[in-house]
């Protein structure tokens, strides 16, 4: 039973990595330019797949609301350049601010996830839908109307409505000035990389403290750990909120290295590819590590670098690429549920 | 010995309507091993769980009464609170992370950590000292003289290990006041069972008092320096350590009363109408264990156990609720529990202990309770539209819904009130008027009586005999309600843990059956 189950977390990492061979011949494409590719990736993105690993490990599934702490990290930005707020103070200004309410906005939903236990990713899914309305909303409509414009540069010439790109350089300058150096042509400051290392080692240290072994038995029976004496309320609010604040704070890196922001598209989505490249590290929506956290986001991007490229190769089409991306990201979504509830009936059984 | 550690006075506790405590009185000195026992439905979990702020007690309305812990009045509103008061709890099913290791479950929330970045972080904040926490967790296991490496994952540990465990658990405990042990010796075997004894009657003499519940009364008489017996909720009897008597207790236990009306006991010949060839159930909690049993036909065969010890497996098995092992003969055919239509069909027919969930189709009318398994199954109340379109006989069905709503004095509104609305007694018999309705040849019956008052106890009784009498039908009916079984069988079934204990017949002494229930031999030879 114990190997069987190993097998299963394998199937997903080991498929990819082959896909990834064949399309690596197929695009015909330097390694370097392959590793420069998948690093630059990996950086943007990994902070928000470790904010899905507490929900994981406290047993709330995949949580989909992470997208909310992405949304709060651009409100941030754009607010703050309406304050005409600009480089390294702009940049901690939307750091502090970010996180901080991220950490607000997290307690809220985990209040709500509390409510509506055991539907907690379907739960996640709706409110990030909500979420994003409402930050359309006050983008589309509130600026210029009610929220006094500071900055015209932001908005439409109506003088209502923010822009759909805004240019995020100022802030970027700031770290590119901070320790650089380079992977082929990306360049890479090594602020950001700090930062992840911090994250990671984070998430690590604390599943390794008191509070990781509440958090995994309450993960593995709300019931017995209640009885233990655990408050499970309070450990699904502190998750909750840990999560929500790592994703506002990967968004910030992921912005910061990109340099301008799509107001309207950018955080669309990342929630779930986040969730793919978790999965595809080998995580379940019961079990997850730092580990499948950093392994998946190599694996996905690889896959996500090359399948374009290959397509374009193979079949003169590189828009199959595009949509062969989608394809992955909720194909292993759909996979690892399936394969998650296989292995709860033979638990069971 | 010294001063009450717990107090409890006028305890009351309500569960809807069902007084389940009623005026519990009790004290526990310091360092004393008090004894709690009971028939299920007794109170003693209740008991427990209000001591240990259950979540379950605080979630239906509280309970009434004052608790004095260490002489201060408390309220005790969740297990968090218990613990910091120094209250623990064993309890009866296991409350062991399984995908722990065994070191990990013994020193949750209690864990050694390195402070790496000194005093600046709390507890729950700093790094877990593993090898410190396997260190102690050894130390006590050993304590307890039960051996075991504790870095195996706790799912893959015997029951037996798991008990020892989860008391270690409490006992690592260096502010334990007050232990609480519900059945902790359940799952255990004579050997762990007497080493458990000695741990605990250590415990106490180090000064932590106890309570102690469990239904293997030689238990109680062996390490008990005070023994209350509860039934119904209330203190029946309390007797000292040198005052204590397997047999008194038993009775206590049990009761004295009775039964007034008993059913008239036919002379008929033994005809098998279901035989059960090692019958094994696998069912969560109630495991049945080879049972060999032959049922015959048109009599009421009743089926006691205490809760957990397979009762209720018989019943669910035969109708394919579980994993089933051993083989089913109904009137000399082999019967595919698998297959649960054609169970059906030859007239086998259940009606669950967990009617809202299994028995009752709850957002429908009494009407289409009462008349959905004849309808569907077989087909009954239809007429010919045209000559051709089967539908509804809506006449015919008012006209017998009204019958038996008559006839079983079930108080509704009209046929077309929602049958949740209704009262645990009333729909219980609305579950009975859908039996009586596909007359079937051999109906189980899982605690008929379970959360029904007293009137409706009596008819719903009386309704089964009348079953069996009028129609000829197979009773087997599972309760953990003796006096009523006694009452309405020909014979009675004990099980204990999963296995036939004995067959008795209804007139046999509340000894013989507390015996039975217990597995325990009598001593004196009779």
């Amino acid at each position: 039973m114990i190997k069987k189950v190993q097998r299963d977390e394998l199937i997903v990492p080991v498929t990819f990595i082959l896909f990834s061979i064949i399309c690596f011949f197929l695009s015909g494409i330097s390694f370097l330019f392959l590793a420069e590719q998948v690093s630059l990736r990996f950086i943007r993105n990994i902070i928000l797949v470790l904010a899905l690993i507490f929900p994981i490990m406290a047993g709330m599934g995949l949580n989909f609301a992470v997208v909310i702490g992405t949304m709060i990290t651009q409100a941030c930005f754009i607010i703050v350049l309406n304050f005409n707020i600009t480089g390294g103070k702009g940049a901690g200004t939307v750091l502090i601010v970010s996180l901080a309410a991220a950490a607000g906005v997290g307690y809220i939903i985990g209040r709500l996830l509390n409510k509506v236990r055991g539907r907690e990713m379907v739960t996640s899914i709706v409110v990030g839908f909500l979420a994003n309305y409402i930050y359309q909303l006050i983008f589309v409509a509130g600026f210029g109307t009610v929220i006094h414009v500071f900055n015209k540069k932001l908005v439409l010439s109506t003088g209502i409505g923010v822009k759909n790109m805004v240019d995020l350089k100022t802030f970027k300058e700031v770290f590119d000035n901070l320790g650089v150096f380079s992977i082929g042509e990306a360049k890479v400051s090594m602020l950001l990389l700090a930062m992840i290392l911090v994250c990671g080692s984070f998430v690590f240290y604390l599943m390794h403290t008191p509070l990781g072994q509440k958090i995994k038995a309450v993960g593995m029976s709300e019931e017995k750990a209640a009885n233990i004496g655990i408050d499970t309320d309070r450990v699904r609010i502190i998750v909750i909120v840990l999560s929500t604040v790592f994703a506002a704070l990967g968004q910030f890196v992921y912005l910061q290295n990109i340099g301008s922001l799509n107001v309207y598209t950018e955080h669309l989505d990342t929630e779930k590819f986040a969730c793919a490249a978790l999965l595809a590290g080998g995580a379940s929506i019961r079990k997850a590590g730092v580990k499948n956290a950093f392994i998946g986001v190599v694996l996905l991007h690889t896959l996500f670098v090359l399948s374009p490229l290959a397509g374009r190769n193979t079949f003169a089409n590189a828009s199959l690429g595009e949509y062969f991306r989608s394809f992955v990201a909720y194909g292993i979504i759909a996979f690892a549920l399936v394969v998650n509830l296989r292995l709860e009936q033979k638990e069971e059984s | 010995m010294g001063e009450y550690v717990l107090e409890v006075r006028n305890l009351e506790k309500y569960y809807g309507q069902n007084k389940v405590l009623d005026n519990v009185n009790l004290s526990v000195r310091k360092g004393e091993i008090y004894g709690l026992i009971g028939a299920n439905g007794s109170g003693k979990s209740t008991f427990m769980n209000i001591l240990f702020g259950n979540s379950v007690i605080s979630g239906t309305g509280g309970y009434k009464g004052e608790i004095l812990f260490e002489g201060k009045s408390v309220q005790i509103r969740s297990t968090t609170e218990a613990i910091r008061r120094g209250i623990g709890m064993i309890y009866q099913e296991f409350m062991l992370i399984p995908e722990m290791t065994v070191a990990e479950n013994i020193k949750l929330t209690r864990e050694n950590t390195k402070n790496i970045f000194g005093k600046i972080l709390k507890h729950n904040l700093s790094f877990v000292d593993r090898k410190m926490d396997e260190k102690e967790a050894e130390g006590v296991l050993e304590q307890l003289g039960f051996e075991i490496d504790n870095t195996y994952l706790v799912k893959n540990i015997s029951v037996n290990a798991k008990q020892f465990v989860e008391i270690a658990r409490e006992v690592n405990r260096e502010d334990i006041k007050l232990l609480l042990l519900d059945e902790p010796t359940a799952v255990l075997n004579d050997e762990d069972a007497g080493k458990l004894m000695r741990v605990l009657k250590e415990l106490a003499q180090k000064g932590t008092s106890i309570i102690f519940c469990t239904h293997r009364l030689h238990e109680i008489c062996e390490v008990c320096d005070h023994v209350t017996v509860l039934r119904d909720g209330r203190v029946v009897s309390d007797y000292e350590k040198e005052d204590l008597d397997m047999r008194t207790l038993a009775k206590d236990m049990i009761g004295y009363d009775v039964a007034a009306v008993k059913k008239q006991h036919k002379n008929q010949e033994k005809k098998e109408i279901l035989t059960f060839q090692d019958f094994s159930v696998h069912m969560p909690g109630e495991f049945l264990d080879r049972l060999n049993l032959d049922v015959y036909q048109g009599e009421i065969l009743g089926l006691t156990s205490l809760s957990g010890h397979g009762k209720l497996a018989a019943g669910y098995g035969v109708m394919g609720q579980f994993s089933v092992t051993g083989s089913l003969f109904c009137e000399g055919g082999k019967v595919d529990v698998k297959d649960v239509r054609k169970t059906i069909a030859k007239g086998i027919f259940l009606l669950p202990d967990d009617r809202k969930n299994m028995g009752l189709l709850l957002e429908h009318s009494v009407r289409d309770n009462i008349i959905f398994s004849g309808y569907y199954g077989r087909n009954l109340f239809q007429k010919k539209a045209g000559g051709f379109f089967p539908v509804k006989d809506k006449k015919e069905i008012e006209r017998y819904v009204q019958e038996q709503i008559e006839k079983l004095d079930i108080k509704c509104e009209s046929p077309d009130q929602k049958v949740k609305e209704l009262s645990g007694g009333n729909q219980q018999k609305v579950c009975i008027a859908r039996a009586v309705l596909v007359a079937p040849k051999i109906l189980f019956v899982m605690e008929p009586t379970r959360g029904v008052d007293i009137g409706a106890k009596e008819k719903i009784l009386d309704m089964l005999v009348q079953i069996n009498r009028e129609h000829g039908t197979t009773i087997v009916a599972a309760s953990s309600e003796l006096e009523e079984l006694k009452r309405i069988s020909d014979r009675i079934a004990v099980l204990c843990e999963g296995k036939l204990s004995c067959i008795l017949p209804p007139e046999a002494s509340d000894e013989e059956f507390a015996f039975a229930f217990t597995g325990e031999e009598e001593e004196d030879g009779q």
